[in-house]
């Protein structure tokens, strides 16, 4: 019994030396593991250090002194900035803001966001993409009375809708073909969605739940349609077709008042 | 080992039962004269009381000698650790031979892995043949890839079945091409060479590395030891030079010349107040990506190296020391303008200006008569002092390996030496020491030696005095004199205000053979900006420049080295810094009514 004790001990402290071996052996392995992964993970990172510099030595290459100087030659003609494109002090920027005079000559406007397109987004729904006229329900060719009631209201909205969207839509760049599907939506086609148009104008008013406010827009952009409506790609994805025919129009608008 | 199981408990012996008599050694002793039995059991006693209590000192040494390896394994990994920055992973990065940077950072000359074409005749077994195909076969295919190697030599050196090189830098699509041939025995070590992805731009400074190493010409060779210190090859060294500014002057130089047809052309770009290059270049250039082709005229340094007599140029430094040695007090003075003979020699202008000049005149219609009374008034030896001042006699202060030394006069200057000295001939200097001159004259007086490395501007060198700040003041105002009203008018950039001097100088023949060739002429223009507070200096030079259409007929530096001047400057000052204002301008005011617009006086 005794003895049994003694064994039953010294085997406790060789199963606890076992299991510390053990576990020493597991963390050395571990240990050894992860320096193999810091080795690699180094070798990986003078692998691409050294390809970074590959390429950039390429772009450098490509995009050198001469190089750049031939592209502007044949392709960008940039010139240095003369004198009149520099601005002394914040007296002279402040100089353009003044109002102009009655014999003033015509102010010349510089390159920048124009606020042309932001105003003309505003004004979507209220412009037909074929004849250009203001019209709230071109084809239905209701009165234009219901549509003169509904501008007021819409202007605000849109304008809303218009700027807040305006920077995503600048930022989205479209297929060619798509425009060119859009270009010629037919009196035919455009009667389809208008029919969409109205029930979707009177299901949110329904409801009652939402705001008016959200209820024209919803009508805005289900007018929107109208003009993409030859394009499936618009259909197909609902949630882009806030999107670009919006500006679309914006531009066609631009264009007719030219 | 079970007899001895309780043996190494050293508190427990007087206890255990089965040695209930013995309590302690001593006892055990001396109960076992009576008792055999009992005395061995106590030997046994002793003996593995001993035994446990050398284990239990070899367990603690144990203990110790881990902990202690433990700790100094802490340490070692505390304090001398391999980090990827030390270890032989961060010298995977470090290139062989330092990069070399302009002043922005942009890399000018870097070590970049690329491929050789080597030929392993070994490559199909040692007594197998060396090539697939017959050698006249492969000479023709690379031949083909590369049409600048030779025939005769390619089949040479398959034929000669030695391991060689057979072409040193290939690019990607060549090496597919070679290995579409299907020989085995033409492989592509990748090797790290010299590459500069500006190609020609700046060669002359950077130089070219030769195929065992070596910088050779320019900075290349110039800093050889810093380059390849293991020390410091991590770090690029970054030279004065603007990438952009060296590209731009080149750029109207090789249109300069074009126009022209000149033989060859130079151009520096120089920082009034630190010495610092900006631009140096030499046309016609070199690629230094192919050092096996650099061997050759091109590789000669025309601002550096070559001496010019540099003509017109000269004058303002004869009437800055007039100036300031006050020979010259007023500008009003009126010097009389018609040929002036001295000792069977006849000093002419480039055509009658009237009677009489007086000297803002005499700079604008760029006059040598009245320019060598001046120098003959100043003095040999005033003169000689201020050129000495002005550096030049002596190869010009720059790091490039290649100066050129000037052809200076020796001795006393007679009176005629003089003369023609200040106007710029008899004396040939190169065209850094123009820029250097054109420096210590519009920057307050103070010449600093020129450089291509980088200077604090803080730091700038402190120079010595050549001219006063008024004289340097006073030849600001002549300067731009020139460009508003006289031979330097085509120099203008809006808004720059630059100031300069037109030089067109005939070139003598060798060995003194006197200016016989009438139509060869070393047109240079010296100019700085902006003329109110310079910052820069810029020369442009043509080396035989000819008439031609696009230069209205003219081959004068007023017609072709001026208009230069004007785009380089256009094109650099906005990136070098200064901005162009045309409501400033230094004030002339006090010099214009001396000066007689139009064709009168």
């Amino acid at each position: 019994m005794m003895v049994t004790a003694h064994r039953l001990r010294s085997i406790g402290w060789m199963a606890t030396l076992v299991v510390c071996v053990a576990l020493v052996m597991i963390l050395a392995f571990r240990v050894n593991a992860l320096r193999s992964q810091v080795h690699m993970s180094q070798a990986r990172i003078i692998a691409l250090k050294q390809e970074t510099m590959y390429l950039e030595t390429e772009f450098e290459t490509r995009a050198n002194q001469q190089q750049l100087k031939t592209w502007n030659d044949v392709e960008f003609g940039y010139v240095a900035p003369i004198a009149s494109q520099y601005l002394d002090n914040e007296r002279q920027l402040a100089s353009y803001a003044k109002p102009v005079e009655p014999d003033a000559p015509a102010p010349i406007r510089v390159a920048s966001a124009d606020d042309a397109v932001v105003a003309a987004a505003a004004f979507p729904a209220m412009v037909s993409p074929m004849a250009g006229q203001p019209m709230s329900t071109p084809a239905s060719g209701e009165t234009s009375a219901a549509a003169d009631h509904a501008a007021p209201k819409l202007t605000k909205v849109a304008a809303v809708v218009g700027l807040a969207g305006l920077g995503a839509r600048l930022g989205t760049v479209r297929h060619a073909g798509h425009a060119a599907d859009k270009a010629k939506p037919t009196k035919l086609a455009a009667k389809k969605p208008a029919a969409k148009t109205k029930s979707a104008k009177a299901g949110p008013v329904k409801t009652g739940g939402k705001s008016p406010s959200k209820a024209f827009a919803g009508r805005l952009v289900q007018s929107k349609v109208r003009v993409a409506s030859a394009d499936p790609h618009h259909r197909a994805l609902p949630s882009a077709r806030s999107g670009t025919p919006l500006i679309k129009l914006a531009l066609r608008d631009v264009k007719t008042n030219k | 080992m079970n007899a001895y199981s309780n043996a190494p408990r050293p508190g427990a012996p007087a206890t255990t039962p089965s040695f209930a008599g013995a309590t302690t050694p001593g006892a055990a002793t001396v109960t076992g004269v009576r008792h055999p039995g009992r005395r061995y059991l106590a030997n046994i006693r002793l003996l593995s009381l001993q035994t446990a209590k050398m284990r239990l000192l070899w367990v603690v040494v144990g203990f110790v000698f881990f902990t202690l390896t433990a700790f100094v394994r802490i340490g070692q990994l505390g304090f001398v650790s391999q980090t990827p920055d030390h270890g032989a992973a961060g010298d995977a990065l470090v290139p062989p031979r330092a990069e070399i940077t302009d002043r922005n950072g942009v890399p000018l000359a870097r070590a970049f892995p690329a491929y050789s074409l080597w030929f392993n005749p070994k490559a199909l077994g040692a007594k197998g043949q060396p090539l697939v195909k017959t050698p006249e076969e492969v000479a023709r295919a690379l031949v083909q890839i590369f049409p600048e190697e030779d025939y005769g030599e390619m089949l040479a050196k398959l034929k000669a079945g030695n391991p060689t090189y057979l072409h040193r830098r290939v690019l990607p699509e060549q090496a597919n091409k070679i290995f579409a041939l299907g020989e085995p025995a033409l492989e592509f070590p990748r090797e790290t060479q010299r590459f500069y992805p500006q190609g020609s731009l700046a060669a002359h400074v950077l130089g070219y590395v030769e195929e065992d190493g070596r910088g050779k010409l320019g900075m290349e060779e110039a800093l050889d030891a810093r380059l390849t210190d293991p020390a410091h090859r991590a770090e690029p060294v970054a030279l004065s030079i603007d990438a952009r500014a060296q590209g731009a002057m080149e750029d109207e130089l090789s249109r300069g010349m074009l126009e022209t047809h000149a033989k060859g052309a130079a151009g520096i770009i120089l920082d009034v107040d630190t010495g610092e290059v900006i631009a140096l270049a030499s046309l016609p250039s070199f690629d230094p990506n192919r050092p096996d082709l650099a061997r050759n005229a091109l590789v000669f340094n025309r601002a550096s190296n070559q001496v010019y007599e540099l003509g017109s140029t000269f004058k303002p430094f004869t009437v800055a020391s007039a100036i300031d040695a006050g020979v010259i007090t007023d500008m009003a003075v009126r010097y009389p303008a018609t040929p002036l003979k001295i000792d069977k020699f006849t000093i002419h202008d480039s055509h009658a200006f009237g009677a009489s000049l007086n000297v803002p005149e005499a700079l604008i219609h760029s006059s040598n008569i009245v320019t060598a009374q001046i120098a003959d008034k100043l003095g040999g030896k005033r003169l000689r002092d201020t050129m000495i001042a002005l550096g030049m006699n002596a190869r010009p202060m720059i790091e490039l390996p290649a100066k050129g030394f000037p052809i200076w006069p020796k001795g006393e200057w007679p009176r005629l030496r003089t003369m023609t000295i200040g106007f710029g001939h008899g004396i040939a200097v190169t065209p850094l020491h123009l820029a250097a001159g054109y420096a210590a004259l519009v920057n307050g007086g103070i010449w600093r030696p020129t450089t291509l490395y980088k200077v604090d501007p803080a730091h700038a060198p402190a120079g010595r005095r050549v001219f006063q700040a008024s004289t340097s003041a006073r030849m600001r105002q002549l300067l731009r004199l020139i460009v508003v009203d006289g031979t330097g008018r085509k120099a203008e950039a809006s808004g720059f205000r630059v100031g300069g001097k037109t030089g067109s100088a005939e070139i003598a023949g060798g060995h003194g053979a006197g200016y016989k060739n009438k139509t060869a002429i070393i047109a240079t223009f010296a100019a700085a900006f902006p003329m109110d507070h310079p910052r820069y200096v810029v020369i442009a030079m043509l080396d035989e420049p000819k008439a031609t259409e696009l230069t209205s007929g003219q081959r004068t530096a007023a017609w072709n080295t001026a208009p230069i001047v004007s785009r380089v400057v256009a094109r650099t000052g906005p990136l070098l810094g200064v901005t162009p204002d045309a409501k400033r301008d230094v004030d002339v005011s006090d010099l214009t009514p001396l000066v007689a617009n139009g064709d009168g006086e």
